[in-house]
């Protein structure tokens, strides 16, 4: 038997280029395969992404209006409150004009009353003064009217000379002499009181 | 080559896209309710005047301030004084010499009790005890004034209403009365008969001297703080006032 004669070269390149196409072939679907799930897998992606954005913008939409609305609540109370305290200052300004005349009043009265005080004691100093002078006035008295009593009881003796020892007599005028130098003196010394 | 772009295209969209993702923004927090965005603690600005709402802000000058009667065996005579302490009152000692009785009386009218007085032996002060509390008192300051230094003085001039005055020192000089040993301080604030026993109180309100004697130039005398500080720390510088009685 005798082999085959062998193949020219030509025809063994050709059989060798017909069995490469077809392992090519396989690799790219796989490669498409592969690509369309990245594709797909992206596709996903950015629309959960796109969600996402959608949602937080919304959110932020939300939260901006809430916070706008704070600050429109809070603006309103600070109008509010600014306008209570331009009240609360004038009236605290009332209240120290009132507190002020109240207190200039306080110290008027309260001076009066020092003054006041201040007469009672020179006025009761006076009365006791007064008083002084009345009783001295009134012992004054009574010493000049022991002294006229004592005169008058001289002058009987006088009269009836003769019945009573002259010695007792002249001593009776001492002594008389004596009490009316004394009523004499607190006499003028009473007068000199009531002029100074 | 084709598929090699396509691949390379895809896995830098989904580089892309996951490097987005970490810079994405976040979602917002709950808004809270306007009540909840105020503090809960008060404002710690307090409004001015509170504190004092005397227009002058003298209330507490006033309050320390102290009209002295001195009831002699032969007439009166008035002067002024300040608390000390509780109990305790400053003035001169001529305002209370020969008296028989002492009667005090606050800026408000109210009458304080004494229970007795002491003078000072080298200087014309004298203390007061009082049995019943008195409204306020002043600090002493810790030093003599410096000429220049503004001073206010609150008494009964004239045994008047309560008066605030107000000067500078302008200096210091020997007592021209012999009264208090040292030197004393002179002021161009303006006193009267009766201011004697006087607060002179610096800018923020303590005591830089008592008011004893006025000059022939219309100049105001103190016991200077320092020596009255000095007086106040000798347990043997005062002596019970003799009664002229």
């Amino acid at each position: 038997m005798s082999l085959p004669p062998s193949l020219p070269p030509n025809e063994s390149l050709s059989t060798s280029s017909v069995s490469a196409p077809a392992t090519g072939r396989g690799g790219a679907r796989r490669g498409w395969v592969v690509a369309t799930w990245l594709l797909l897998a992206t596709l996903l992606l950015v629309s959960a992404l796109a969600a996402y954005l959608w949602v937080t913008t919304a959110r932020w939409q939300e939260s901006s209006a809430g916070w706008e609305a704070d600050a429109r609540e809070l603006g309103q109370q600070v109008a509010q409150l600014d306008e209570s305290l331009t009240g609360a200052t004038a009236e605290l300004e009332q209240a120290r004009g009132q507190l002020t005349t109240a207190q200039d009043r306080i110290t008027e009265l309260a001076d009066e009353k020092a003054q006041l005080g201040d007469e009672n004691v020179v006025s009761q100093q006076y009365l006791d003064y007064q008083e002084r002078v009345s009783d001295a006035a009134g012992t004054v008295a009574t010493a000049l009217d022991r002294c006229i009593d004592a005169q008058a009881q001289l002058i009987g003796y006088l009269e009836d000379r003769d019945s009573y020892d002259p010695d007792d007599l002249d001593r009776f005028a001492d002594d008389v002499d004596d009490l009316c130098q004394s009523a004499t003196d607190a006499n003028a010394q009473l007068q000199t009181e009531l002029t100074e | 080559m084709t598929r090699r772009r396509t691949l390379v295209a895809s896995t830098m969209m989904l580089g892309l896209l996951a490097g987005c993702s970490g810079t994405l923004p976040p979602l917002p927090d709950p808004v809270p309710a306007a009540t909840d965005l105020v503090p809960d603690d008060p404002s710690p600005q307090v409004p001015d005047g509170v504190d004092d709402l005397t227009t002058d802000g003298s209330a507490a000058v006033r309050s320390m301030a102290v009209r002295i009667r001195n009831v002699q065996c032969d007439g009166l005579s008035t002067g002024s004084g300040f608390a000390l302490d509780e109990h305790t009152l400053l003035t001169n000692k001529h305002v209370v010499a020969d008296s028989s009785e002492i009667q005090l009386s606050t800026y408000d009218g109210r009458d304080v009790a004494v229970e007795g007085a002491s003078s000072a032996r080298i200087a014309d002060l004298a203390v007061i005890r009082t049995t019943e509390a008195l409204p306020s008192y002043p600090k002493l300051a810790l030093s003599d004034p410096a000429p220049g230094d503004t001073v206010t003085v609150v008494g009964y001039p004239e045994g008047g209403r309560l008066t605030i005055t107000q000067g500078e020192v302008v200096g210091t000089t020997k007592d021209p009365l012999n009264s208090t040993l040292g030197e004393v301080l002179v002021t161009d604030a303006e006193v009267e008969p009766g201011s004697s026993g006087s607060a002179a109180l610096d800018d923020d309100g303590n005591v830089i001297g008592v008011v004893y004697a006025k000059t022939a130039s219309d100049q105001s005398l103190l016991v200077p703080v320092s020596t009255v500080q000095a007086l106040l720390e000798d347990d043997g510088a005062f002596a019970p006032v003799a009664s002229c009685s």
